[in-house]
């Protein structure tokens, strides 16, 4: 191993970092030959080899070598691009991927992150595929403090340093969706309007919204094609953005009024806030309900309902608490409004997440959570329930393991029963809300359906799911 | 807190928002449905909002849950009902096509079963057909079920509304809707007789449709031009509206080869000898030609149905050919023909031979000539078949100015698939009882347009005696209005059938009667200004095939040829009397040299004929003569006559001297105003009383020429008309 070392320090530094890229093509590449199936690990000469000559991270102090210059960096980096464009093995490329950029806990990881940063923005620029997915599985599997980091270097590229480049981010929506998916979870982690500084900046929420209102279904992405039994590591990013979405449009009212409160006491008048911010995030609450429903109909399907809570009531119990906080710092008599439209999000989507199993909570445990909150009526009505009837039809009340949910009733006017009754062609799931590969440990990145070839659906439509006439009940 | 307080917070809010934040106001509506899923208020609304925005998928899904789940909420058939009528009507409105997209993204069964529900709540017969229909057209296999029945209850409301025609509402539903949908259904069985009924009435709706009088509106606005001859029945230009139905719906395209579909469709069914789905009426009529040569040897049941399917072919195939004959013939008579920019034409006989010498009228005409003495002398003829021998049918000629007329091929090739029609329908008792019942049933009896393509199609066979008696009968056809209408175009088409009758008669040999019609004509008729250029006459002269004296002729009801036509006639009707052999008719001779003048020089030879005969006589008299002889050929030749050279032939062509100065104007000469006052108060000639005045016959005859010759440019056909008008009485007394 020292031989090859010693090969390559006699080299530039680029053809070295391209001799081990290489090195580790036909290494890796051997190896998931010899064992499919299993990931191959890295030896540590390997690992020291990749930091050394790809991240310049000095080993041996007596040596001392040439760095990479700017230019022979960006060389290195289309290198890159291209293998990844190059490489038709998917599993191949997943294992270079996470061989470059898994985060090792060492001193290297900073080079890493800056190098990461750089590809994965460029890959945005001229729009790699392949490489957007390994970032997108990148993004799954690093500590949320990493993705946030790689999140902030897309939004100063894209948002911040040349605004008008925003589109090129806007387009990969349709090329990598699952990135996408990702991406909104880690900007919601990064943006979770604690502070001016951490609120998301218009374009980035005009993008997002119109990611979401184009398809829904992309909240669900990496949801649905997680494996059920995978763990996920430590301090990762939740597996959907749903709650840092939740979380930005029920402090964006606040958020806005403490932002209006501060430029007041500035001295000058500033209401230059994006006018339409408001109606953004009112369509980003809709959509969040909308994929709360969707998810339903997957977790019925996957007879995961009341099995396996997608929103974590602690992560509930948190924006509760941060949303009280916001609440006290405001003046109730000056911002009652923006107060109750913060609240009537907050118990809207509590109540659908409570009745689509997306939040596993009952309504005792919701009565403790939002006990300190101000009165708001619909949270009354959502945390005392709705009011037991007899329902006006036939359909008899079916208490199920949670009584508060209302599940499918398979009625014999159910559309659910007569449809696939009447229509002998099978009732396809939409593609997205696919069933769970039969063995998902085998495929851990089991491919994406196409995304774009699903119907897009019409923004704001009641019923996202029903695109394609898959008459289900959605309650 | 109740239930119901509760959602009705809910929807409030949703509704307070819908405006100014719609997704709060969906936000507000999903989670309210969580709530309560079972509440009809908050699903409502939710489709309310859909709708309003025109959001055509999600709001058929909302729909479809508040049909499946509400089924008895009143709202919800309110929209239904708004749904399905926006479905039958053909508006094209945003609105009525959003609702129609909303319908047709719910699943068909859910569709069927809201139109079956619809259907239900429907107390209006048309409404309820309708309707059905739309059920029917989207669901072929509830044809089975509701097909038959459906047609059964549109026939028979047709009958309960006692409707006078076969154009209404109903019959066009059953006839271009629900039919083709019940024959079109493999899966049913139907006996041929149902089938053959339901194929008669949509061939008495199609008639009907396509025969059409023009409404009331469309003597009002007549579009501007028609020109050339138009295929008929394609309904175009004006408006016609179906009572009950909207104007959209009225029309119906090609009615004619829909028919054709109807019965294809139904021969096939029936199992039809021959019958490989037809394509045209021609083969249709061909393919029914050779199956009667078959009948004779037919009995029973195989003999009915050749007899149904030999019946109704030839029936369809002759009314389509009379059809399409008389809106060429008569187009005002149909709606979608504008009554004042095509002129009607009219079959009469053929008199261009009329010219020829009277020997070979003679010996061509001799047999008729015999016959029609023999019935006089039975004073009324029983039979009015009794002149069968005359044009007999066959080989009959129909001269027509081909310019004028640039469909003509066409219009006698459908004069005579029509007449083969009729025809093979008379070959066989059989056929002809079972024609019959089919003409009770549609009345045809009442079809005036029938009416005149019958009595051209007697005309044609030579029946005259059945052709006046069939003129007759179609005068009591005839709409009164059209006798009170002023327009010359009208007034000759209702003179149409006095020149009908006067050829017919005329035909017969009846000449005075002829005669008589023919005056009556000429009175309302209007001489054209100038003489005419006539292409007809080239026509006629590079005709050279021998006329055998029994062609007939179409041609324009219009002045222009019309007088021809009379004056051509009343030649004919006194060319036979002034060449008599019997003795001599000085009037009738001068009468033929005066119509002699039109045309001229067709009627050179007969002039001379006429000379001859003056010179054989030695005198002649005709007082009329310098009142309508302007023919400067014919001047010379009456000059001569009275010369030692042409023979000192006596004429004595002034009128009584008497009259001359019964109304003098000094400031003329006294010939001009013997000229001027022509024939005038022929009754007084006699009683006038001699002063002497007169000079002497000789020079007043050669002042009288001189005159004459100065009025060599007169409009001739002015002089004509005045002389049939002037000397009507005289010139029928002068006919036997």
């Amino acid at each position: 191993m020292s031989d090859i070392r010693h090969a390559l320090l006699r080299r530039d530094p680029l053809s070295a970092a391209k001799e081990v890229l290489y090195h580790l093509d036909i290494s890796l590449g051997s190896a998931l030959q010899n064992a499919p199936g299993a990931t191959p690990g890295l030896d540590k000469n390997t690992v020291d080899l990749v930091e050394e000559f790809i991240f310049q991270v000095p080993k041996d102090r007596s040596v001392q070598r040439k760095r990479m210059s700017c230019v022979q960096e960006l060389q290195l980096l289309e290198i890159m691009c291209s293998y990844f464009q190059e490489q038709s093995k998917d599993a191949i490329r997943q294992v270079i991927f996470s061989a470059l950029f898994g985060l090792q806990g060492n001193k290297a990881d900073e080079s890493r992150m800056a190098m990461l940063g750089k590809l994965v923005s460029m890959a945005v620029a001229v729009c790699r595929v392949s490489i957007l997915e390994c970032a997108a599985t990148w993004l799954q599997r690093s500590h949320s403090a990493w993705c946030v980091r790689l999140a902030r270097v897309l939004v100063d590229d894209y948002c911040t340093l040349v605004p008008c480049s925003i589109s090129n981010l806007q387009n990969i929506c349709s090329a990598s969706p699952r990135f996408c998916c990702q991406l909104i979870t880690a900007v919601t982690a990064l943006y979770d309007l604690s502070s001016d500084e951490l609120t998301p900046p218009p374009a980035l929420l005009e993008m997002v919204v119109g990611w979401i209102t184009e398809d829904p279904r992309l909240l669900l992405l990496t949801f649905i094609n997680m494996p059920l039994t995978s763990s996920l590591p430590i301090g990762c990013l939740e597996v959907t953005p749903l709650m840092g979405l939740l979380r930005w449009c029920v402090k964006a009212p606040l958020a806005h009024q403490r932002g209006r409160k501060q430029s007041l006491t500035n001295g000058h008048v500033e209401t230059e806030k994006v006018p339409g911010c408001e109606e953004l995030y009112s369509k980003l609450h809709l959509s969040v309900l909308q994929v709360f429903l969707m998810l339903q109909v997957h977790l019925t399907e996957q007879n995961l309902l009341g099995r396996l809570g997608v929103l974590q009531a602690e992560s509930v119990a948190t924006l509760v608490e941060e949303l009280g906080r916001s609440v006290d710092e405001l003046n109730p008599l000056h911002a009652a409004n923006q107060i109750q439209l913060a609240l009537d999000r907050l118990a809207q989507a509590l109540q659908v997440a409570m009745a689509t199993g997306a939040l596993l909570c009952t309504r005792e445990d919701l009565r403790t959570l939002c006990s300190r909150l101000p009165h708001n009526n619909l949270l009354q009505l959502v945390m005392s329930g709705p009011v037991v009837q007899p329902p006006p039809h036939s359909a008899p009340f079916q208490p199920s393991l949670y009584p508060y949910i209302h599940p499918a009733r398979p009625s014999p006017l159910s559309p659910h029963a007569t449809h696939q009754a009447a229509l002998s062609s099978p009732h396809a799931a939409h593609p997205a809300l696919s069933p769970l590969p039969t063995h998902p440990a085998l495929s851990p990145h089991c491919p994406l359906p196409p995304h774009t070839a699903h119907s897009p659906l019409t923004p704001h439509a009641f019923h996202p799911a029903a695109m394609a006439f898959p008459y289900r009940p959605i309650r | 807190m109740s239930a119901q307080g509760d959602c009705d917070f809910l929807v409030k809010r949703a509704r307070e928002l819908v405006t100014e934040d719609p997704w709060a106001a969906k936000a507000w509506l999903i989670t309210a449905r969580t709530l309560y899923p079972t509440d009809f208020s908050i699903q409502y609304e939710m489709y309310i909002i859909e709708r309003n925005a025109e959001r055509t998928s999600s709001a058929g899904r909302l729909l479809y849950d508040i049909f499946i789940n509400f089924p008895d909420q009143p709202v919800v058939w309110r929209e239904i009902t708004v749904i399905t009528a926006a479905l039958r009507n053909d508006s094209q409105d945003k609105h009525a096509l959003f609702l129609k997209g909303v319908f047709e993204t719910l699943p068909g069964q859910v569709q069927c079963q809201m139109l079956l529900k619809a259907t239900e709540q429907c107390f209006n017969t048309l409404e309820k057909a309708e309707m059905l229909l739309l059920l029917l057209k989207r669901f072929p296999e509830s044809v089975v079920q509701h097909g038959v029945s459906l047609g059964e209850s549109l026939l028979e409301a047709e009958n309960v509304e006692d409707l006078d025609t076969p154009v209404n509402c109903f019959r066009k539903l059953f006839v271009c809707d629900v039919l083709p949908l019940i024959i079109n259904n493999m899966e049913m069985r139907l006996p041929a007789s149902l089938l053959h009924k339901y194929m008669h009435k949509a061939a008495e709706f199609y008639i009907g449709y396509v025969t059409r009088g023009p409404g009331a509106d469309t003597q009002i606005q007549p579009s501007p031009e028609v020109t050339g001859l138009k295929s008929p029945g394609m309904g175009r230009g004006q408006r016609y509206v179906i009572d009950g139905l909207s104007e959209k719906s009225s029309v119906v395209t090609e009615p004619w080869e829909r028919l054709l579909e109807i019965v294809g469709v139904v021969g096939a069914r029936c199992e039809w000898q021959g019958e490989k789905g037809s394509r045209t009426y021609t083969e249709l009529l061909q393919r029914v030609k050779e199956l009667c040569r078959y009948l004779p040897g037919l009995e029973g049941e195989t003999l009915s149905r050749c007899c149904s399917q030999i019946v109704t072919c030839s029936t369809l195939v002759l009314f389509r050919s009379a059809h399409h004959y008389i809106s060429t013939v008569q187009p005002s008579l149909f709606q979608g023909h504008n009554a004042l920019g095509v002129t009607p034409w009219v079959l009469l006989e053929d008199l261009s031979s009329v010219f020829n010498d009277v020997e070979m009228d003679r010996s061509s005409g001799k047999h008729a000539h015999k016959k029609r003495k023999l019935a006089d002398g039975r004073e009324k003829p029983m039979s009015s078949d009794d002149e069968d021998a005359l044009g007999k049918g066959r080989g009959r000629h129909i001269l027509v100015n081909k310019v004028e007329m640039p469909g003509w091929a066409e219009t006698l090739e459908h004069f005579r698939t029509a007449r083969e029609s009729w025809d093979l329908l008379h070959s066989h008792d059989a056929l002809e009882s079972e024609f019959n019942k089919i003409c009770m049933a549609w009345k045809t009896e009442s079809w005036l347009w029938f009416r005149i393509f019958l009595t051209d199609m007697i005309i044609y066979q030579g029946h005259y005696r059945k052709a006046l008696s069939s003129l007759v009968q179609l005068s009591a056809l005839q709409p009164q209005q059209n006798q009170n209408s002023l327009s010359a175009t009208s007034n000759l088409e209702t003179h149409r059938a006095l020149i009908q009758q006067a050829s017919c008669h005329y035909a017969l040999g009846e000449h005075r009667l002829a005669c008589e019609k023919v005056l009556e004509v000429v009175s309302g008729l209007v001489p054209q200004n100038q003489e005419p250029v006539k292409p007809s006459e080239e026509q006629g002269r590079v005709r050279n095939k021998p006329r055998k004296g029994n062609d007939l002729r179409l041609i324009p009801c219009t002045s222009k040829d019309v007088l021809p036509f009379c004056l051509q006639l009343m030649l004919a009707c006194f060319k036979l009397r002034a060449f008599s052999d019997s003795g001599r008719d000085d009037l009738a001779l001068g009468h033929v040299i005066v119509l002699l003048q039109h045309d001229w020089p067709q009627g050179e030879a007969l002039f001379l004929k006429a000379v001859d005969r003056i010179c054989e006589q030695g005198s002649f008299q005709y007082e009329n003569f310098f009142n309508y002889v302007t023919n400067i050929d014919m001047l010379e030749e009456f000059a001569y006559l009275r010369t030692t050279e042409g023979g000192r032939v006596q004429l004595e062509l002034l009128p009584n001297q008497g009259m001359l100065i019964k109304n003098p104007s000094p400031a003329l000469g006294v010939e001009l105003n013997t000229l001027l006052l022509p024939g005038a108060q022929k009754a007084d000639r006699h009683h006038t009383v001699t002063r002497g005045i007169t000079k002497g016959v000789k020079e007043d005859f050669r002042l009288a020429m001189e005159r004459q010759v100065s009025r060599c440019g007169e409009n001739l056909l002015n002089v004509l008309h005045r002389f049939c008008i002037n000397e009507k009485i005289i010139l029928i007394q002068s006919l036997p």
